[in-house]
């Protein structure tokens, strides 16, 4: 296993790597001088100049990358220009929210991929089976922003029961949060579980299908044993796996649905730092956002050969 | 004997009596019903962008005094937006907008995937370079790149185009890899090759035919992620220019009036459902027809 974690580290360290250094480049490439756009058009050219030397924009380009990692490493990120306040706190303030919304949405994803994938496998009602085949074809097949629109049109407007946007905080009011994260979650999450349900309806079914199962079955298990303490031990593995792809696939899809339901995470920041061209709070936002997704894949990457030690000698 | 054997086999032709050609799988995966729901919707919709200019009774900017006016009313069909505009031309000029992105997008990415995959099949080392230019694209999960790339160049038709084909890059060519991977351990082409055939003949020839399929069915597949990509990037404010109509475009700016004109929403919320679904219907048809 540490074999294996030694084999995958490099790589990842490599793309991370390449992504600073290209995220780096973002803020270099930019048409024009980004202290005159921080600075306003209206702005001397002292205060200009000021904003050029608190940037580090005279520096050398490597000693610019260098201090800019540095400060990532020790969480100094320096003030906002555009926004204003410290970068670090936005990101701060942001992170929460995005990692409210990411994990309500796996809530979501564990529970309807679990029940997609047992009614899809184990019922015989045909008429449960069809409903769950279309809702997740339509998951599928269909934008966030479209159940996104379709949520909100449904349960904030026609019903009524729930804030068409915005977010309270779980801490703080855990009544009132709930009812701001289901929407929100809930689009995030149906394409997700969409592909939950039916990679474990295919697992299952497979496992059902192995020769073990039919001597248990002979030997007179009751169907119900054989599925839960028999078939699903089998078939969980790669979902698990699957489940952690899936986790990267929330963080990238947060960005699109805290737009749609105005809730104020990072990807509203980054939203804003973009509109407002703070460059230096898209740099470190960027990067924290590819290190998080990297590092997603790598434990994923792990726990896989964890659970399956045929990947550790390929 | 052999033709024979093949000419017992076919079935025949109901109408002429002779012996049935086989269907080529693509067509046949077209005449299923899923095959034929899909392309009807996909292009039903294809046809109302091409043809925006005719059906559209007015501009896709004419502003007019009657905001949000409700679907029904004279000379506007679907109704009006916020700033009095005739949302069905705004309708109609958005899926043209947004063909006219896909359309140059999707093929570009694929494109370029293959032909980066077929550089790296000629080298290692190129395999190498290449295998990790993908990794990084994919490090960045899609909005992600979106933003980075906005980031650079600012809002606009071209950054779309370009977060599209940059993102279907990796996919199209880590695709073609594998199924060269796949093919090249396959007798025929040792056979060819013990025939004295060269590489880069093998490998135009006989190998890229037999490593085809995948790619069609990801083309299907791309081209609703474009889709995606393209309304998401709108919603994000990071899309096609206001006052400009995508289909993303449309149903972003109609978010803040759900609740007393939900007409606003409907018609770019059906259109890009049968957009979509249309090429994700296509695309299984072709993919199980395929797989047979």
């Amino acid at each position: 296993m540490r074999g294996y974690l030694l084999r995958r580290l490099p790589s990842a360290l490599f793309v991370l790597l390449l992504a600073s250094l290209l995220v780096f480049a973002v803020l270099r490439l930019v048409p024009g001088d980004p202290a005159a756009v921080l600075a306003g058009p209206d702005a001397s050219a002292e205060a200009e100049a000021a904003i050029r030397a608190s940037l580090g924009l005279d520096d050398p380009l490597p000693a610019q990358y260098a201090r800019w990692i540095g400060g990532l490493l020790t969480g100094d990120l320096g003030p906002s220009y555009a926004i204003g306040g410290r970068t670090a706190d936005l990101i701060g303030d942001g992170i929460g929210a995005t990692v409210e919304l990411t994990l309500g949405a796996l809530l979501f994803v564990i529970v309807l991929g679990a029940a997609f994938g047992m009614v899809g496998a184990t019922s015989r009602n045909r008429w449960l089976r069809g409903t769950v085949r279309i809702l997740t074809t339509g998951a599928l097949a269909v934008p966030p922003f479209v159940t996104g629109v379709l949520l909100v049109l449904l349960f904030a407007v026609l019903l009524g029961v729930l804030p068409p946007g915005g977010r309270v905080p779980l801490l703080t009011a855990p009544d009132l949060g709930v009812q701001y994260l289901l929407l929100p979650a809930l689009c995030l999450a149906l394409p997700s579980a969409a592909v939950l349900g039916r990679y474990l309806e295919d697992s299952i079914g497979r496992a059902l299908s192995e020769d073990y199962v039919r001597t248990a079955t002979a030997a007179g298990i009751a169907p119900r044993r054989l599925l839960w303490r028999h078939a699903l031990p089998n078939a969980l593995p790669p979902v698990v796996t699957l489940l952690g792809m899936q986790t990267g696939h929330l963080l990238g899809g947060a960005v699109l649905v805290e737009a749609i339901f105005a809730w104020p995470g990072l990807g509203q920041l980054a939203e804003q730092a973009l509109v407002r061209r703070d460059y230096p709070v898209v740099q470190d936002l960027l990067l924290l956002l590819v290190t998080v997704f990297v590092l997603v894949q790598l434990v994923t990457d792990l726990v896989h050969a964890w659970l399956d030690p045929r990947i550790r000698w390929e | 004997m052999t033709t024979l054997a093949a000419a017992q086999k076919a079935p025949l032709d109901s109408r002429t009596g002779k012996p049935r050609r086989p269907r080529h799988p693509y067509r046949a995966a077209l005449a299923t019903a899923r095959g034929r729901t899909g392309l009807g919707l996909v292009l039903l919709v294809v046809l109302a962008g091409l043809l925006a200019p005719l059906l559209a009774g007015h501009g896709p900017t004419d502003q007019s005094a009657l905001a949000l006016a409700g679907p029904g009313t004279p000379g506007h069909p679907l109704g009006t937006d916020d700033l009095g505009r005739d949302l069905l031309a705004r309708l109609l000029h958005g899926i043209r907008a947004d063909l006219g992105i896909i359309a140059v997008a999707v093929p570009l990415g694929a494109v370029l995937g293959c032909l980066l995959a077929l550089a790296a099949a000629c080298h290692p080392l190129a395999d190498t370079v290449v295998q990790r230019a993908f990794d990084l694209v994919l490090a960045f999960p899609g909005l992600i790149l979106a933003l980075a790339v906005t980031a650079i160049l600012g809002p606009g038709r071209v950054p779309v185009i370009l977060v599209i084909a940059l993102a279907e890059i990796p996919v199209f060519g880590r695709l073609l890899r594998t199924g060269i991977l796949v093919q090249r351990g396959r007798e025929y082409v040792t056979a060819a090759r013990v025939g004295g055939t060269s590489g880069g003949r093998i490998l135009t020839r006989h190998i890229l035919p037999n490593a085809a399929d995948p790619l069609v069915v990801q083309f299907a597949v791309s081209l609703t992620v474009a889709v995606f990509i393209e309304g998401a990037m709108s919603f994000l404010g990071v899309g096609v220019r206001p006052p400009e109509p995508t289909l993303g475009a449309v149903l972003s700016q109609s978010m803040p009036y759900l609740a007393q004109a939900p007409h606003f929403a409907a018609g770019p919320l059906v259109t890009v459902t049968a957009l979509v679904l249309g090429l994700s219907l296509t695309a299984e048809a072709l993919s199980r027809e395929i797989r047979r």
